[in-house]
């Protein structure tokens, strides 16, 4: 852009036995430059970023800072080269303040911690950045916004020259991410050079000044945000042409399934009335903290409503556990797949017949193992879990194939209504379409599916309605085509729909 | 590149690693100390293995859930104690009937410390080592400083141990070592085709998925601390087959010796991995490598609780550092450029 860069990696490579994860890629950082990297999982953004922070060295190639060559052996040498990085999930030491976090890593200051000081130094810093928060305050309880502004903090106190963000809006708020990239922009006008790294197309085009695209390992494209399109870097990261991101067809039927009225829980959401249609995807739309999960929750008996009605096919139902949910047709998919869905040392066949194993005894009252394997195996093929056996480990399966394997476990309880939340966070651009090709295709089927998304092109795409929350409350419900980006929006902050 | 190393799973690995040490010891040690490969070695090895081994297989079903049952060795000797007595006070008592006792007292037991851990909450460890502390008081308070002796006992309980089944050339098989090999088959098969057994291993692995998957994890551990209970009551009666001789301090450190055969046989103490056949290979290298040392170094019994806990050390880390590093192995070649760990 302007200048000379700060950062050049010329021709790095990097192998981990026998995947190449990085081949003869070329970069360069310039000062007060916003510089965006793209890619599906396993394009090699992360190993880049690894390798300039010092966590993995390159095989071959070159790391240039200021023109002049230098090796990144740890972390610590790329802290006192400069190079930074935060993450979506900010390491914080819940029990020291936000002063002691941001200069934790000041070491040899002598002895004593001049408190006076630090504080001092603290807020000038954060008025810096043009945040208020109360460098007293310990870090425990703070959100994952303000503790990546500690993050951002602390890089600064660290004369941080290159700062990379890796995935930082992923657990933010769409008003935390404006906030952010305020602090951002504020961080280019200084000078920072910034490699922003997001799987949020829209953000990636508000704020970066260049585009560049892996694939493989491989620099695919580089260009300045102005010569690229959103269709033309999507073709880059997947290789191929993509038309239409999400194609649904009309599939809702006329029978209401599950019929909600005034559904609420004590401390978490209230007032929640809705209908869902067999065949149909009903949206829930929200920002972070409107308590979707909460609702999905209760509907599957985890964390049992106190308030309202459930009525299922006709037939109203007390929800107090997960068993009951399942006897009544219903199947939650969590967010979290290692925490609270997948057992990763088991096999992938045991993972999926676990709801469900009773369905496999024999009259002995044993488990057929075959038969495990056999539905095991159906699901492999019909969902394209990539793995080389169904005996395999979850645990050594990527994000993408351990989502499927706990589709898999859910659609095998056979349920009438499917709630899927958050099911493409963190997965990659091939795998989301694939999962977006199969909520069509279970709806198609005749499936009610409640899609708890905060990706808001997502649940557009793919809702037949919306229903959007906040703070515990149902704001509205959206056909398809009156939700708009703008209505959803305006409803999730808060603003009464004028329409 | 789709070889044996992807089918075969972590505890394969760890059961044949086992298998293949003690082969190694067994010809170090018979290469170096005259007449170990004797019949007299393989007796005295199975009969301390039968009792150990019986105790690890409950021990395995309670660490499978992330737990531990620290007070199966007051367990032990609470059971010799009192059905030796009981035997001793009515000789007429028929065998089946001692078992009996013997696994219902254990199972007792086994639901106390159950109970509270799954219905208290209370964290094992401390649990059970409160229990182990309560059950050997009560046996103190029950023996009142007497010893039950092998001539009180009727005979055919003290011919348990010298009876042989078959033989294998010169090694007489004895029915309490074919006790415990018949209760490990039976586990070993209840852990891979029941729905408890897989229930143990997907609420050790994740209590969480186990939660939304609908399983009853309360009653499932508790089920693993009875079960536990009653084989460690087993363990007992074969403890009073061997000795006779029982005092109040019968069975002391059995615990400490099952939970290194359980953690050296391979079972996850994160929960979640683990067999009863790796656990019985654990008791097995323990116990040969303990014979073999002290008769090789000359080194005295004392030093059996060190190489104890040295083996449970390097069991543990073995695990997290070859089993580590034996995964990244597989990933690599299985699903290309999972390696750099994006999203």
């Amino acid at each position: 852009m302007q200048g000379a860069p700060v950062l050049e990696m010329r021709d790095i490579s990097r192998r981990f036995g026998s995947t190449q994860a990085l081949a003869g890629v070329s970069l360069r950082l310039y000062p007060g430059e916003v510089h965006a990297l793209l890619g599906e999982n396993g394009a090699g953004k992360s190993t880049l970023i690894k390798i300039m922070t010092g966590v993995h060295q390159p095989d071959s190639g070159q790391i240039l800072l200021d023109g002049r060559p230098v090796r990144i052996g740890s972390t610590l040498e790329a802290q006192r080269l400069g190079i930074a990085a935060i993450y979506q999930e900010p390491l914080m030491y819940p029990d020291l303040n936000v002063a002691e976090n941001i200069f934790i890593a000041h070491a040899g200051r002598g002895p004593l911690v001049d408190w006076g000081k630090m504080y001092r130094e603290a807020e000038a810093i954060l008025a810096q950045l043009d945040v208020r928060l109360d460098v007293r305050q310990p870090a425990r309880g703070l959100s994952v916004a303000a503790q990546q502004t500690v993050e951002i903090a602390k890089a600064l106190s660290l004369q941080v020259r290159v700062l990379i963000m890796d995935e930082p809006t992923a657990a933010l708020s769409a008003h935390e991410v404006e906030q952010l990239f305020a602090i951002v922009r504020r961080l280019r006008a200084q000078g920072v050079a910034i490699l922003f790294i997001s799987h949020r197309l829209e953000e990636v085009f508000d704020i970066a000044d260049r585009i560049t695209v892996f694939r493989d390992g491989r620099l695919i494209s580089s260009a300045p945000r102005a010569d690229v399109t959103v269709e033309q870097a999507i073709r880059d990261m997947a290789g191929r042409s993509v038309e239409q991101l999400f194609p649904r067809r009309h599939t809702v039927r006329d029978e209401v399934l599950v019929q909600v009225r005034d559904l609420g829980r004590q401390g978490a959401f209230h007032g929640v009335s809705f209908d869902v249609r067999a065949g149909e995807v009903l949206g829930f739309a929200g920002l972070v903290g409107a308590r979707r999960t909460d609702v999905g929750l209760a509907l599957f008996g985890i964390a049992p409503a106190d308030q309202g009605t459930i009525t299922i096919a006709g037939q109203p139902v007390r929800i107090t556990n997960p068993r009951q949910a399942m006897r009544h047709g219903i199947a939650y998919v969590s967010e979290d797949r290692r925490g609270l869905g997948l057992s990763l040392p088991m096999s992938i066949a045991a993972n999926i017949t676990l709801p469900t194993l009773r369905r496999y005894l024999n009259p002995l009252g044993l488990l057929r193992r075959p038969a495990e394997t056999d539905t095991a195996e159906e699901f492999r093929r019909r969902l394209a879990i990539r793995a080389p056996s169904v005996e395999v480990e979850v645990g050594k399966l990527s994000g993408g194939n351990q989502q499927k394997v706990m589709l898999s476990k859910w659609l095998n309880t056979r349920p009438r209504l499917l709630i899927l939340d958050e099911p493409t966070r963190g997965i990659d651009v091939g795998a989301k379409a694939e999962v977006h090709q199969m909520i069509d295709d279970l709806a198609a089927e005749g499936i009610a599916i409640i899609l708890i998304s905060s990706d808001l092109p997502e649940v557009l795409a793919m809702s037949d309605r919306v229903l959007v929350m906040r703070e515990g409350r149902q704001m509205a419900v959206f056909t398809r085509h009156e939700a708009t980006q703008e209505r959803v929006l305006a409803a999730a902050m808060g603003q009464r729909d004028a329409a | 590149m789709h070889t044996w190393r992807q089918r075969m799973r972590p505890e394969q690995i760890r059961e044949l690693s086992l298998v293949g040490l003690i082969v190694i010891a067994l010809l170090i040690f018979g290469w170096q100390i005259e007449n170990f490969l004797s019949a007299r070695t393989f007796n005295r090895i199975t009969s301390s293995v039968a009792i150990v081994g019986m105790v690890a297989i409950g021990q395995t079903l309670v660490v499978l859930t992330r737990n531990i049952d620290l007070s199966v060795g007051s367990i032990v000797g609470f059971t010799a104690y009192f059905v030796g007595s009981q035997l001793a006070a009515n000789p007429g008592l028929p065998p089946v009937m001692a078992v009996v006792l013997a696994v219902l007292t254990g199972g007792a037991l086994g639901l106390v410390n159950g109970l509270i851990v799954a219905y208290g909450r209370v964290p094992a460890i401390i649990t059970t080592l409160g229990t182990l502390a309560i059950y050997r008081m009560l046996l103190i308070n029950y023996a009142n400083a007497r010893t039950i002796t092998v001539d009180s006992l009727p005979s055919w309980v003290v011919e348990l141990s010298r009876q042989t089944i078959f033989t294998i050339g010169d090694f007489a098989v004895r029915p309490l070592f074919a006790i415990t090999i018949a209760a490990v088959v039976v586990f070993q098969f209840v852990l891979a085709y029941t729905v408890f057994g897989r229930r143990l291993y997907a609420i050790g692995s994740n209590p969480e998925a186990a939660r939304f998957a609908g399983l009853p994890a309360q009653r499932t551990v508790l089920a693993a601390f009875v079960l536990c209970g009653m084989l460690a009551g087993m363990a007992g009666f074969l403890f009073l087959a061997r000795f006779g001789n029982i005092t109040a301090v019968a069975g002391q450190g059995i615990e400490l010796e099952s939970v290194a055969a359980v953690v050296v046989g391979g079972v996850n103490t994160f929960g979640g991995s683990g067999t009863v056949l790796g656990a019985l290979l654990g008791a097995f290298l323990i116990d040969l490598l303990g014979q073999g040392l002290l008769r090789w170094l000359g080194i005295s019994e004392f030093w059996r609780d060190a190489l104890l806990g040295l083996l449970i050390l390097l069991a543990v880390a073995s695990d997290s550092v070859i089993l580590g590093w034996l995964r990244r192995i597989w990933a690599a070649p299985a699903l290309r450029a999972e390696v750099s760990n994006e999203g």
